[in-house]
């Protein structure tokens, strides 16, 4: 019965193939505009580390002071994003969370050991050593530093894959050296491809579509030689600058801090500790505002931090606008369409078809269109995507790092996800578009028809 | 013309022309919207920069040796670069303009205004007194600052910032800002953070540091201070302009020099034309402006298929009677005219929910991107492309319409 409804349903648009083709073309246009939409947002919105939602906490505290806004920020509810170096140091010794790790984004100059290649600039995350196992950032070779690095500073560096590939082509360089700004490391660990995406551990630079950093070295540099933070904003009223102890003494922000806490009792009481740090503090002279710390989880922290952004969420806006006048099209035209065969239909339904029947045939023909240009569409998006990423390719700073071109290039990837999704929405369409005209058609009585032979 | 008829004959069929109304409405709501979102970018990006773009380029060097000897490095560099054949001007600085690489501090009249709202905050760029010609900048009053006061390099950041000059040059927009009177040359401003006052020895007519939307940042594009600063090393900046035409040359024969003319074990780190980074920074705006144009003209498209759709339709529905009108005395043009003015009170059905439509997408948009209220002659604009597209698209049909013949009414019984 179904098959033969399909084959109907194929013989009606045979018999007006400009039509027909048109209607497939725009559900097609339609689906792919808003697909290609919906992939780049799915992207963007995707959780990094969802085993974790409830155990990581990015930490941030309300350092301004009592300035009013100046309407920079959409939410100028939030505190700064990252931390002031006593402030971290002050949490840090807190016994409550699992792992705790403060960190920053700085450069160092890699100069290999081989005259072949040039020297060149490297992105360093100097972080305490809790980063590896809160994180949960798998090792190919070797492991990290133990905590007792972060106080003495230790010659030791963990390497990304891109480095080890580029610097020693791929092999286990543990215990090999590295020179960096004219000191030297020795390798302890070497990091497969590793790429949370969206990079949320720190998004403070460079964005959230990132790949992850080259090298990684003990927090205890950041005590001995100056720190060089990429992203560094100092509060106003407090901060006086003065030098290049500076950075270390007044209120300028520019630590990133991650807790891991076991249960939701540690929450509070870490939360508990946090708040009484800053009662403290106030005492002091600090902290004028009410209180207002925020310790977070991944998910909210990417939302905080607007990782989404606007101009996706507009995209999607856009594509679905565009996909509801689509859908009002074939609407239109459908009726158009079957409305002008309906002396055939009247003749179907004298010769004994029931309402029912037509209903449905004329309800799979519709949805039948309905997939024919959901799968155009998908190609269309393919195609699209393709387009993008030549763009993308062409416009971005160009990279020898194979991993940073994955990681922009997979921005625009269509999953199985949204394949399916893809299918769903070219079947919503039709059957949306097609309800109507079909239930309209089946209400005609017969007669009416016959008569006007 | 009977209008009455004519609205009656629309009521009595009323579903496919609300289809195409509610089609033009979503249409209106989405285009107008797009038009205007793409106007806003397209006015940022191609915004006078002040800045010659096509004849400068940037090089940073870097260095190995621990004991590299930074400031006389940069010294020997800058009256090398200087002194090629083609080069104009070259200075130091912290970083390209035009990029989104950004250094700001808050600046006041006096010591308070620092500590209040009214604080203005500007992009700080610093430079040698040759920074003004290495970029091309016109000088609306003043001078660039004398040689003899351009700090030399500290070892951080912080430092150099607390090594703050009594000495700055500011943009027009931002002496305007600060002091709205005018007569802003020669005054001192107070420079937020290290607290200390400089005087405006000059001022700059113009200059974009980085295209930006949204209102506060859009105003802060063009609110800059220039400080007589070389900023701290190891790795040097250098901006060089040169004669126009002579840039590719000039940078091939830097890139290969530069290095090794001091000690150090030195290397190029990153040479580019001031053309690219310009380019990069636009990169995302630019694609979202041809994403939404083309998402634009496609959903045009689609409409004038869905009125053109319902126009066919009707002529081939009403055959019968257009022959019987045409056999008692209608004229091909009557017809003609018949359908344009029922397209045209489709069409307009839809422009007026349309409107509200894009008013309110338009209020929406206009939080999230920090964008002034959609303009209502964006509204009106629309109205009239959409008449005149939807009329185009129910000429083939509407012609079709009048050229059957009187005859086909006796024919068909």
């Amino acid at each position: 019965m179904l098959l033969h409804d399909v084959r109907l349903a194929l013989r009606s648009l045979r018999r007006n193939p400009v039509l027909s083709a048109l209607m497939v073309l725009t559900i097609a246009v339609g689906i792919a505009a808003s697909m290609i939409a919906i992939t780049l947002y799915h992207a963007r919105a995707g959780h990094p580390i969802p085993w974790k939602e409830d155990k990581l906490y990015a930490v941030t505290l309300d350092t301004r002071d009592d300035e009013p806004d100046q309407g920079y920020s959409r939410h100028p509810e939030y505190p700064p994003f990252q931390l002031t170096w006593r402030d971290a140091q002050s949490l840090y010794e807190s016994k409550i969370p699992r792992h705790a790790a403060m960190m920053f984004r700085s450069n160092r100059l890699l100069s290999p050991p081989s005259r072949t290649l040039k020297p060149f600039d490297v992105v360093v995350r100097v972080t305490t050593a809790d980063f590896f196992p809160m994180f949960d950032v798998p090792f190919r070779y070797g492991g990290g530093w133990p905590r007792s690095s972060d106080s003495a500073p230790d010659n030791v560096i963990v390497i990304s894959k891109y480095i080890n590939d580029k610097v020693f082509g791929g092999i286990n360089s543990v215990g090999r050296e590295l020179t960096l700004s004219g000191k030297p490391y020795r390798i302890i660990g070497v990091l497969p491809a590793w790429m949370p995406q969206p990079r949320f551990y720190d998004l403070n630079f460079g964005g959230a579509f990132d790949i992850p950093e080259d090298i990684y070295m003990p927090f205890g540099w950041a005590r001995v030689e100056p720190p060089r933070p990429q992203s560094l904003s100092c509060v106003r009223n407090n901060a006086k600058v003065t030098g290049p102890d500076s950075i270390y003494t007044e209120d300028c922000v520019w630590l990133a801090y991650w807790v891991e806490l076991d249960s939701r009792a540690a929450l509070e009481r870490f939360q508990q500790f946090v708040d009484n740090y800053t009662r403290d503090e106030k005492r002091g002279g600090r902290f004028p505002r009410a209180l207002n710390n925020r310790i977070v989880n991944v998910s909210t922290w990417l939302e905080m931090n607007d990782v989404v952004g606007d101009e996706s969420r507009m995209q999607v806006g856009v594509g679905l606008a565009f996909l509801a006048v689509c859908v009002l099209n074939i609407f239109g035209l459908m009726l158009a369409k079957f409305l002008s065969a309906a002396p055939v239909t009247g003749v179907r339904r004298a010769l004994g078809a029931s309402r029912v029947d037509i209903v449905r045939q004329h309800l799979i023909e519709v949805v039948v269109v309905g997939l024919i240009g959901g799968l155009v569409g998908l190609l269309l998006s393919f195609g699209g995507l393709a387009l993008l990423r030549l763009m993308f390719a062409a416009g971005l700073e160009s990279s020898d790092n194979p991993a940073r071109m994955q990681m922009l290039q997979s921005l625009n990837h269509m999953d199985f996800t949204m394949i399916l999704l893809a299918t769903a929405l070219s079947l919503a369409t039709g059957i949306l578009a097609g309800i109507y005209p079909a239930w309209r058609i089946g209400r005609l009585t017969p007669a009416t028809f016959l008569k006007t032979q | 013309m009977e209008i009455r008829a004519l609205l009656s004959s629309l009521w009595r069929s009323r579903t496919g022309p609300i289809l195409v109304a509610a089609q033009v409405a979503v249409t209106l709501a989405v285009v107008v919207n797009v038009a205007y979102i793409v106007q806003q970018r397209l006015s940022v990006l191609n915004a006078d920069t002040g800045i010659d773009i096509p004849n400068i380029f940037w090089v940073t060097v870097a260095a190995q040796d621990p004991n590299y000897n930074f400031a006389a490095a940069v010294r020997e560099d800058l009256a090398y670069l200087n002194g090629l054949p083609g080069v104009v001007a070259a200075s130091t600085s912290n970083g390209p303009p035009q990029s989104w690489w950004m250094m700001g501090l808050p600046f006041g009249t006096t010591q308070e205004q620092l500590q209040q709202p009214s604080a203005v905050p500007a992009r700080v760029f610093l430079g040698t007194e040759k920074y003004f010609d290495a970029l091309g900048l016109k000088f609306a009053a003043g001078k660039p600052f004398d040689a003899g006061i351009v700090a030399p390099p500290a070892t951080g950041m912080n430092e150099t910032i607390a090594n703050w000059p009594a000495q700055v040059v500011v943009t027009q927009a931002l002496a305007d800002k600060l002091f709205p009177q005018g007569g802003a040359l020669g005054k001192t401003i107070w420079v937020g953070l290290v607290n200390r006052p400089s005087t405006i020895v000059g001022i700059v007519e113009h200059m974009q540091g980085v295209p930006s939307m949204g209102s506060k940042l859009a105003e802060m594009q063009y609110q800059i201070v220039f400080a007589p600063i070389i900023p701290a090393g190891p790795t040097a900046f250098y901006l060089v302009r040169t004669q126009p035409g002579k840039r590719d040359a000039v940078m091939a024969r830097v890139e290969k020099e530069i290095a090794d003319l001091q000690p150090g074990n030195r290397f190029v780190q990153r040479i580019e034309t001031l053309e690219k980074t310009a380019a990069q920074t636009r990169f995302g705006m630019r694609s979202s402006v041809i994403i939404l144009s083309i998402v634009g003209v496609l959903v045009l498209a689609v409409t004038m298929i869905g009125v053109a759709g319902l126009a066919a339709f009707n002529v081939t529905t009403r055959t019968k009677q257009l022959g019987t009108r045409r056999a008692i005395g209608a004229t091909k043009f009557h017809i003609l005219r018949y359908f344009m003015v029922e397209n045209w009170f489709i069409t307009t059905t839809g422009a007026l929910v349309g409107c509200v439509l894009a008013l309110a997408a338009g209020v929406r948009l206009s939080t999230m991107f920090q964008m002034p209220r959609l303009p209502l002659y964006y509204l009106v604009a629309g109205v009239i492309a959409l008449w005149l597209l939807g009329l185009l698209a129910v000429l083939v049909p509407a012609r079709r319409a009048a050229s059957i013949s009187p005859a086909t009414a006796t024919r068909m019984v």
